[in-house]
């Protein structure tokens, strides 16, 4: 199997963002505009310039993409536009970086952009029917696995908390995030509860918003004298489910197995990494993925939460932006916003949310079914 | 009363405390001769083996619970909460997230459960919906 790194190397040049915002009558256009003209300015590129353009959208309609562009000069690039459910900005930014690495482009973008739509599931129309009425809702699944390790391996309801005050606490920093108010345990602890020790901050918000990152070749680099610090995709990884094993959800045991596929893809261990934009849908989530993610001994990912290694300038700052769980979740975009900050944190641009020294740095989504898909970036020196 | 979910399941034998006991439909490929729980019109989701390879095979709606939590939020409108929902093994290996009769004061992890029918309003139309409660006398 030919992977990223057999390849021509590929570089992220310019990134952008729209804030992500509860759903409101902005148009959809505007926001994708809006993140796809920063991340031109940060790159110093112009529209025409761009060869192909992968769009992840789920709740617009089709053509999102191609409508939107039409509105910035019908420059007849390849315009594709990719659903894969949560994961679809990382799916679409994995197919922009495939392009230019296999050499069809020198340029190519990846954009996320998405309102809340009408969340209609392909689940919804199998025509099989579950036991309870509420299977097909993540949340609940996710609540019971925190119920399960709860008696498990002693995991609080304040370890929950704890992640969630660390992502909404580095949300406050960022301009882009949907929550950007600081909040304590005790205030995590207080709120809605939502389901056993779930309470609202724990769990992601629903959103709309945009988010873009523009890739290109070494030879695009040289000849079209772009200004953005570029960021080397170093690899590039996705996966689906296979069928539960034991108490370990398939989804868990898919992040590890994608994860291990992306360190060997781009040479690095879990020790290389400084900066970690996870699937944090749920808090449990997180608490997971950093054993899973080999960023901690297996068992231990609440005390080493609780030791703080996990916070911007500990030992890996896992969700700098915020994550799903601050900076928010519009799908589309999610993605492709993890990029948009581990860009600025590589390229030491991430102003009061800056994690010291930062050289690598991951992005992990997980998309309803599920699949789970993951990217390491580094900063060339 | 009509079951809310037929595919899924089927009258059994005796009354549970809340309701009718009833049985749940698997699927037992004769390809990979392992059982499977919904049986689909889709053929064996183990092996892949197509629909005709696929027999009913009644599971006799004994499960051991695995985990349970009270969900605070009406986060679909065919729950009304607050409602205990949980994980039990249906049989060796399958897992389901279920719906539980009741309070969480009633359930401890590991407790033997069994399918009974309870009744829901959905719509103007009154249908049996396939619920767990506790069963000391059964697994």
């Amino acid at each position: 199997m030919t992977v990223l790194k057999d390849l021509r190397p590929v570089y992220v040049v310019g990134v952008g963002m729209h804030r992500y915002q509860f759903a409101s009558d902005t148009n959809y256009i505007h926001m994708g505009l809006t993140a796809l003209r920063a991340a031109l300015a940060d790159a110093g590129l112009e529209f025409p310039q761009i060869e192909s353009a992968f769009v992840g959208c789920t709740g617009i309609g089709m053509a999102a993409g191609r409508i939107m562009f039409n509105h910035i000069g019908s420059t007849g690039l390849a315009v594709t536009q990719c659903e894969n459910a949560s994961a679809s900005g990382s799916s679409a930014f994995q197919l922009a970086c495939l392009e230019v690495a296999a050499g069809r482009r020198e340029v190519s973008l990846a954009l996320g952009v998405d309102k809340y739509g009408d969340q209609v599931r392909a689940i919804n129309k199998e025509g099989v029917g579950r036991l309870s009425d509420t299977a097909a809702i993540p949340l609940v699944r996710y609540a019971l696995l925190a119920e399960y390790l709860k008696k498990e391996k002693g995991l609080q309801p304040e370890d929950l908390a704890m992640v969630a005050a660390k992502n909404h606490t580095n949300g406050s920093k960022n301009p882009f995030a949907q929550f950007q108010k600081a909040r304590s345990v005790q205030d995590i602890l207080a709120a809605k509860p939502v389901m056993g020790d779930f309470t609202s901050p724990m769990c992601t918000p629903r959103g709309e918003g945009a988010a873009a990152a523009i890739v290109c070749s070494a030879a695009a680099l040289k000849d079209l004298g772009l200004t953005g610090e570029p960021i080397r995709v170093l690899s590039s990884t996705l996966q689906s489910e296979r069928p539960q094993v034991g108490r370990e959800m398939g989804s868990v045991a898919v992040a590890r197995a994608v994860a291990e596929k992306t360190y060997e893809e781009a040479g690095i261990t879990a020790q290389d990494l400084d900066i970690v934009e996870l699937h944090d849908a749920f808090a449990i989530e997180e608490l997971l993925y950093v054993e899973t993610f080999g960023l901690c001994p297996t068992g231990e990912g609440h005390f080493w939460i609780r030791s703080g290694a996990a916070e911007i300038n500990g030992e890996v700052a896992v969700n700098p932006s915020g994550g799903l769980l601050a900076q928010g979740h519009p799908l589309g975009p999610t993605g492709i916003g993890q990029v948009h900050e581990i860009v600025h944190q590589l390229r030491g641009t991430a102003g009061p949310r800056q994690h010291r020294g930062a050289t690598t740095g991951m992005a992990h989504m997980i998309g309803l079914g599920s699949i789970s898909i993951a990217h390491v970036l580094r900063k060339e020196t | 009363m009509k079951l809310e979910k037929p595919d899924l399941c089927a009258p059994g034998a005796g009354h549970g405390t809340h309701g009718p006991r009833l049985v749940l439909k698997a699927g037992l490929c004769a390809a990979c001769g392992q059982v499977h729980f919904p049986k689909t019109e889709f053929g064996c989701p183990r092996c892949g083996a197509a629909p005709d390879r696929v027999a009913l095979h009644a599971l006799d709606g004994a499960a051991r619970l695995l985990a349970f939590a009270t969900i605070h939020t009406r986060l679909s409108p065919l729950i009304t909460p607050p409602c205990v929902v949980g994980e039990a093994e249906v049989a060796p290996g399958i897992v389901e997230e279920v719906m539980l009769v009741g309070d969480e004061m009633l359930y401890a992890d590991g407790m033997a459960l069994r399918a009974v029918g309870i009744p829901v309003a959905r719509g103007d139309r009154q249908l049996m919906a396939i619920r767990f409660e506790p069963a000391e006398d059964a697994a």
